[in-house]
């Protein structure tokens, strides 16, 4: 359970540098670099739950998508390892 | 004509009719009703949104509705401008002439699910995924996926023609749609199909006027009804993406994909190192890629179980042949996932200064030879070159190649420019029209066609529709002045106001 | 063109005949309006519970967003486009749709904002003088009485606002407070009965408020942001009075007005701790602070109200509270799917559209009788009444999960269900 509280939601983590355009705060979640965005769109205010609530529905979406399309998406590595353990070659 | 955007200019009389046929709830005369029908995703300057604001816009409910609208409107020859999803991107659903937008997307009723024949039959205003929403849960699925999949409707796929990301593998619209109810511009209400029975995949008997009828992007009538056929729902989807380390061979690879005959094969990509340069801005799989990826490949394999391994082994023997990396399941998964819907965000825009700005999604989407790809992906890029050079309000957004059919034998060339619609002035328009024209003739110089998908109707490749069809086009003509002798459908799309003009 | 100062005047011609009012909403809306404008594709369509039952494109937030460039370029005025945007439940199912959101929301600190843009569209219309006669009359009637005039003629007031707790020994203040929403607290008492004896049942320490308005979402959500405020300050000021530090809130509206409109008005000053119920209700089924254990023969199917699950992502806890009951058989829907499902009650469109929400409502009936059910159980108050409605003609009861909850610990509920 999470309680809300103003502070917490409006101090996001410290970013990393991923590359010269890219940023990450939260794990696996990249963001853009704000420099890119201080002359024609100015970013708007996040709280850090909303940053986590996109990424989460945007998993939950995807896995739904693979549902909706098929019972199962199958996995290449796995295919992949039998092939290059000569099992795969019929 | 007289462009003024201000109150409707047609007569009393007119309304009155209408009102009649549909009550007055379903006529709409409000400004914010015209205005939001006056525009589709396509870009086009913003100051000039006027020029395309309908007169009214009416909200039939049924077949024998639509065909009273069109009555009407024939007889006082006033304009009609089919509209379904509004998702289209050649303007199709645009007014060029005022008069009134029929909106059909109170026509998406399931009418019937036959699970034997595997057909069902709906109102063309409806989504397919919302469709399949209510077919998996029968085991069955409407296999129509462009990459507007949720927003798109069965009569805008219907009016365009459209192409489908799975198309390889169970066709594309026109092979989906068995057959469909229309409303002619006279206002008679036929059927077509595969000759005459409803639920016909394949006949002979007299003209195949299926195919005359879709693709016309509204100007020979307006589809209230459609028999769709129907798949098992896939058992096993498979969707791997590689990467390489330059465009060459990713291009051998993808061609050799294409061409393995497999039988679960529903499609294959080709992204260069431009599309690569722009995922890079902002996608998550991209983002952390080492530089030396700088081409994509992906397949996609629907189907049986046991089918989608055996054919997905043979695809990985394949790539893994050709030098690729496998970019893993991840990426494979969740990107594969992400091209039903994702498309283009108006922040990837970035200004020659890196700076972001929100800019809109145009794609120029050619038919072209396996064999031609490399030629066109040159010239294309840099006719965008020079038009940014030109004018910075546009972004050269890469391209992508994706195969058309089973046998690899074309593929929609899609290259993505972004347009910053805020500056878009009409110095800028200007170029950008030209650049267009110049694209289209590029296709064409290369033995191919300007559309694969939504059609060849806007400013600039319009005009080269002539040359591409040759003979062909004066039978359009002569069909349109057929089948429309007012002129009433969706009049100035494909340069068809000729007909009436010159003797065809 | 080189990078320049970020364009903030509005369109060309010296502001198009617009007030000063109107300009700086439009400057302040320009880029993400053009952010949707341009792209145009409408995958939020489908999704949209409005759309699904009148398919009219001019209720879309495809086009809520296109007429603010409209107005921008000088073609539509506030008085053309305020009636549009009636119809909106602020559910927020578009706004997560939208690729411009689930895809790159977050990585551009940027999304589709389509719940905050009809609200403030609705404000506009006001600050212009135009009114919807039912949202008018609604908030003259909340002002006046501080609740929402939930039972119609029957007058709501200060003094009746704890009637709902009779019985139960809740203590007025201290660190934790329960807030009831009005619709809660008048019409369907059981739930905040329910909600009172489970705290209590769990041994958890609240009381409730010394002096309760309206938590003025609904004034904001019609764009009577003045009352809003109001409304605002005067709980937060009763709150730091009585030495409040923790809310609890049963009612998924109430919970994004605390997080969301609160914060916003008060900024950094906000030191006040939410807790949605629900949430600390499955901890306490996780902890062994509750133990359901009376079955409860019914088969049931999960309504995800729109606030929590589209506009929160709250969609887990609620679950692990059904799967928690015994004897429930649960046809449960998956969250994405619902990602299109509405009651029909929020935003104020049961006020200017009860027909609207009717009709919402009915079609979200209809998919859960589909799934052959003789319940459908929901999170959110206001929802409960239009299903309710809607439930009669099709055999299903529509119970809160907080009373079922209740039930199966072994609580005599008491209260109104409102039938
Ligand atoms: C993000 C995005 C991705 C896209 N990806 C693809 C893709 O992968 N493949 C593809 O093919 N297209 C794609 N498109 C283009 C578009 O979705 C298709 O052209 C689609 O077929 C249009 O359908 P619609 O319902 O939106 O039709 P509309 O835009 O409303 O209409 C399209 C044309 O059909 C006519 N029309 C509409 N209804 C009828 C009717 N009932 N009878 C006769 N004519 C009618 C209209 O007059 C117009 O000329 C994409 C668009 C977007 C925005
Ligand atoms: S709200 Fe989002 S999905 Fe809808 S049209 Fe606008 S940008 Fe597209
Ligand atoms: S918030 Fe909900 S009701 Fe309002 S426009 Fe978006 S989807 Fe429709």
């Amino acid at each position: 359970m999470s309680a809300y509280r103003f502070e917490e939601q409006h101090t996001p983590p410290p970013a990393r540098q991923v590359t010269d355009v890219a940023v990450e705060r939260f794990e696996h979640i990249f963001e853009v670099d704000p420099k890119l965005m201080t002359v024609h769109v100015a970013q708007q205010l996040f709280p850090n739950w909303d940053t986590l609530r996109i990424a989460a529905s945007r998993g939950d979406h995807l896995e739904w998508m693979h549902r909706h399309w098929a019972a199962e998406a199958v996995s290449g590595q796995k295919l992949l390892d039998e092939l290059d353990a000569g099992d795969g070659d019929r | 004509m007289t462009i003024t955007g201000t109150a409707p200019q047609l007569s009393d009389r007119v309304l009155a009719e209408l009102t009649d046929a549909l009550g007055g709830e379903y006529v709409l005369t409000s400004k914010t009703a015209r205005y939001n029908r006056a525009r589709v995703p396509a870009p086009f300057p913003v100051h000039r949104w006027r020029e395309r604001v309908p007169d009214l816009v009416v909200l039939p409910g049924s077949a024998e509705q639509v065909a009273e609208v069109v009555r009407i409107a024939n007889a006082h020859r006033i304009p009609i401008v089919p509209r379904d999803g509004g998702t289209g991107l050649t303007d199709g659903a645009v007014p060029e002439r005022r008069g009134i937008v029929v909106d059909v997307k109170r026509l998406d009723d399931i009418k019937e699910i036959d699970l034997d024949n595997r057909t069902c039959t709906v109102g063309t205003g409806i989504n397919m995924l919302k469709l399949n929403e209510v077919l998996g849960a029968h085991g069955l699925i409407y296999p129509d996926d462009p990459a507007s999949y949720p927003c798109s409707l069965v009569g805008g796929r219907i009016g365009t023609s459209g192409w489908s990301l799975v198309g390889s593998r169970f066709g594309h619209t026109r092979d989906l749609v068995l057959s469909f109810e229309l409303v002619l511009p006279t206002g008679k209400l036929i059927r077509v199909g595969d000759g005459g029975g409803r639920k016909v995949s394949k006949s002979s008997s007299g003209y195949q006027l299926k195919h005359l009828f879709m693709g016309h992007q509204g100007t020979l009538g307006i589809a209230t009804e459609a028999t769709l056929k129907l798949y098992p729902k896939p058992e096993a989807e498979f969707s791997p993406f590689w990467a390489f380390p330059d465009f060459d061979s990713a291009y051998r690879c993808v061609g050799e994909l294409a061409r393995a005959g497999v039988a679960t094969f529903a499609g294959a990509v080709l992204f260069d190192e431009w599309k690569v340069d722009y995922l890079r801005r902002d996608d998550e799989a991209y983002i952390p890629q080492p530089a030396d990826v700088r081409a994509l490949v992906c397949a996609v394999a629907y189907g049986n179980d046991d089918e989608v391994r055996a054919g997905g082994r043979r695809l990985l023997r394949i790539a893994r042949d050709a030098g690729a990396r496998y970019l893993g399941d991840e990426i494979s998964h969740g990107d594969w996932a992400a091209r039903h819907d994702r498309y283009a965000t108006p922040l990837h825009g970035r200004t020659p200064a890196g700076q972001v700005a929100p800019m809109s999604w145009h794609c120029e989407d050619a038919a072209i030879n396996y064999t031609n790809l490399p030629a066109v992906r040159r010239e294309w890029h840099s006719i965008v070159a020079r038009l940014r050079d030109k004018h910075p309000i546009f972004d050269d957004w890469g391209m992508f190649f994706y195969t058309s059919a089973d046998t690899g034998v074309d593929y929609l060339t899609e290259i993505d420019v972004g347009i910053w619609e805020q500056e878009l002035d009409d110095a800028a328009w200007a170029a950008w029209v030209d650049a267009k024209r110049d694209i289209a003739a590029v296709a064409l110089n290369h033995g191919g066609s300007i559309s694969a998908c939504h059609g060849s109707c806007r400013e600039g490749e319009v005009d080269l529709v002539p040359l591409e069809l040759g003979g062909g086009y004066d039978v359009m003509l002569q069909v349109k002045r057929a089948l429309d002798p007012n002129n009433i459908m969706n009049p100035g799309k494909y340069g068809l106001q000729r007909a009436y003009e010159e003797a065809p | 063109m080189t990078d320049t100062e970020p364009t903030t005047s509005a369109g060309a011609a010296g502001g198009n005949g617009h007030e000063p009012v109107t300009m700086e909403f439009l400057a302040d809306w320009r880029n993400a309006a053009y952010n949707c404008f341009s792209s145009g594709h409408k995958f939020c369509r489908e999704v949209c519970p409005v759309m699904q039952v009148t398919r009219n494109e001019s209720w879309t937030p495809t086009a809520f967003h296109a007429n603010v460039v409209a107005m921008e370029q000088g073609e539509l005025t506030v008085e053309d486009v305020a009636e549009d945007y009636v119809n909106c439940t602020q559910c927020g199912a578009c706004e997560l749709r939208c690729p411009n959101t689930l895809f790159t929301g977050d990585f551009y600190r940027f999304r589709t904002r389509t719940v905050d843009l009809v609200k403030q569209m609705r404000a506009l219309a006001v600050d212009n003088g135009v009114h919807q006669p039912g949202y008018r009359r609604w908030n003259e009637l909340t002002d006046e009485r501080t609740h929402e005039p939930v039972l119609g003629d029957v007058p709501v007031s200060q003094d009746r606002v704890r009637d709902w707790a009779e019985g139960l020994d809740i203590p007025i203040g201290g660190e934790t407070i329960l807030f009831v929403d009005c619709e809660a607290a008048f019409y369907r008492t059981s739930v905040p009965r329910a909600v009172a004896q489970l705290l209590q049942r769990a041994g958890y320490e609240f009381g409730l408020m010394r002096e309760q308005w309206c938590c003025g979402g609904p004034a904001a959500e019609m764009g009577y942001r003045d009352q809003s405020r109001r409304f605002a300050e005067h709980n937060l000021a009763d709150w730091r009075a009585s030495g409040v530090k923790r809310v609890l809130v049963l009612d998924p509206h109430d919970y994004i007005t605390f997080t969301e409109d609160y914060p916003a008005y008060f900024g950094d000053d906000y030191d006040i701790e939410i807790v949605l119920v629900v949430e600390l209700l499955a901890q306490f089924l996780a902890e062994g602070r509750l133990t359901p254990t009376v079955p409860i023969e019914r088969t049931i199917t999960y309504h995800d109200p729109c606030r929590l699950n589209k506009r929160k992502g709250i969609w887990q806890e609620p679950r692990q509270i059904l799967r928690a009951i015994p004897g429930l058989t649960f046809h449960d829907v998956d969250r994405v799917t619902q990602w299109s499902y509405c009651s029909g009650g929020g935003g104020g469109l049961p006020v200017e559209k009860p027909e609207l929400t009717a009709r919402i409502s009915a079609s979200r009936l209809d998919k859960a009788a589909e799934l052959d059910v003789d319940t459908l159980v929901s999170a959110c108050p206001w929802s409960e009444r239009p299903l309710s409605e809607a439930g009669e003609a099709r055999a299903i009861d529509v119970v809160d999960i907080h009373e079922l909850l209740a039930e199966s610990v072994g609580i005599e509920v008491g209260g109104s269900t409102g039938r």
